[in-house]
């Protein structure tokens, strides 16, 4: 295994180098300190030995109860369909953790001499500031389809998740089925923070338009769905980039 | 707008970090690795079973368009690691044992990729693109040197303008890891 992470760090072009290396490195660290608590890949992790019922929550760094914490969070707002407690094999935030790592390692970058800066972990995003000055970030989603093209193209700084056929591990099992099953090829969900935008994605991909229906209820949550089928739904705020967003007025009105 | 790599949980790679600047000829820092219990072999070996490379339809040439944020440069090559494609290769320089070894070529959803890692003593000091197949015309590492392992990420980003990065690829660069980390393993590091 492995994920992919991508640091991009808009910084004045006569940044001393070691300066440039020294936020890099704490964003690194952030991601390395999240990898060694939460993987499953680890025997020895906290994470794996809570599965494991070698140690309670109250015996883990601080930062697993607060994860947990969050995923009831995402699993109350999800109606169930993220629910890292369904899944065999013991409780399993991972549907959670990739987006949280990756705000961990934005947060050590939000330095007075970072302007702007992007952390893409294997395609779950999380953002601050912008390209240039006053211009959100664009984002692609690929297509579900062909993974050698791009499905459509967002205007959004902040956290962008996808989840869908590409995706692998049981963490995208459908709780309620009790098996891995996806209800459409491909769920993105745009929001302020990558955790819950992940875990909702992560829902988003199991529990089809029932979490769109409750992503277009949330505040600051917007989501795109593809279906098997290639049809696109999507929530009413859903940041489309202007030349992505589907023509479904009639151009007679 | 500069870019750092990294590999995070990867059995092999474990605490390696890429970093690489665009507006500079290739230049990567990287930290120690974990040598873990293997002595520094003498000789290396080829990789007991490489995958064979999954053939399905050939996929489209990716442009080749630099990224769009701030001036980037493409480097000159800077090494010339011969671009085979299942055949490591070791070269040993001077005193301070610097090897190299080459993965095999693997699969990595465009087309055939194989990475070569160079380690002086515990301290990997690069990695790169030895071979890069994409269903265009086979090409080395001169291309694409200071960007691994966003392989897919730059020839998806280069099909629309002006993106930033790209959602839903999670199934990255496996092909990348696979090849990396067979080099790794010549090398004697777990």
């Amino acid at each position: 295994m492995g994920t992919i992470v991508t640091i991009d760090v808009y910084v004045d072009a006569g940044m001393p180098v070691d300066r440039l290396a020294a936020h890099v490195g704490r964003a690194r660290s952030a991601l390395h300190r999240a990898d060694d608590v939460f993987s499953t890949w680890k025997a020895d992790s906290p994470m794996s030995r809570l599965r494991r019922g070698e140690a309670t929550v109250g015996q883990m760094p601080p930062e697993v109860a607060v994860v947990l914490d969050a995923c009831r969070a995402a699993r109350v707002l999800s109606d169930g369909w993220f629910d890292p407690w369904a899944l065999p094999g013991g409780v399993d935030p991972t549907g959670y953790v990739k987006g949280w790592a990756a705000e961990r390692a934005l947060d050590a970058l939000r330095m007075p001499d970072v302007a702007a800066a992007v952390v893409n972990a294997a395609g779950d995003i999380a953002s601050f500031g912008g390209p240039a000055p006053g211009a959100p970030f664009r984002f692609a989603v690929v297509d579900p389809f062909d993974r050698t093209r791009l499905a459509c193209v967002v205007e959004h700084t902040g956290a962008l998740a996808t989840s869908g056929t590409y995706e692998r591990g049981q963490h995208l099992f459908d709780p309620r089925s009790r098996r891995a099953t996806l209800a459409v090829a491909s769920a993105t969900v745009t929001g302020p923070e990558l955790g819950m935008a992940d875990a909702l994605a992560t829902a988003l991909a199991v529990g089809g338009q029932d979490v769109l229906e409750r992503i277009d209820a949330l505040d600051g949550f917007e989501a795109l769905v593809i279906g098997h089928d290639g049809a696109r739904r999507s929530t009413s705020g859903f940041p489309w980039a202007p030349e992505s967003v589907p023509s479904t007025v009639d151009p007679a009105a | 707008m500069r870019r750092a790599v990294l590999v995070i949980g990867a059995t092999v790679v474990g605490l390696v970090g890429v970093l690489s600047f665009h507006t500079t000829p290739a230049k990567l820092t990287l930290g120690s690795l974990s040598a873990g219990t293997a002595s520094r072999p003498a000789t290396t070996t080829t990789p007991a079973s490489a995958s064979p490379p999954t053939t399905g339809p050939p996929p489209p040439t990716p442009t080749t368009a630099p990224a769009t944020q701030g001036t980037t440069t493409a480097s000159p090559p800077t090494t010339a690691a011969p671009p085979t494609t299942a055949t490591p290769t070791t070269t040993t320089t001077a005193p301070s044992s610097t090897r190299s070894a080459t993965g095999p070529s693997v699969d990595y959803n465009f087309g055939l990729i194989s990475v070569t890692a160079t380690v002086s003593g515990t301290k990997l000091t690069n990695v790169s693109i030895a071979s890069l197949d994409d269903g265009g015309s086979p090409r080395s590492q001169s291309i694409d040197q200071q960007s691994i392992p966003i392989l897919e990420q730059q020839a998806l980003q280069a099909q629309s303008g002006n993106i930033q990065g790209v959602s839903g690829a999670s199934y990255t660069s496996s092909g990348f890891q696979q090849s990396l980390q067979a080099a790794l393993s010549q090398l004697g590091f777990k």
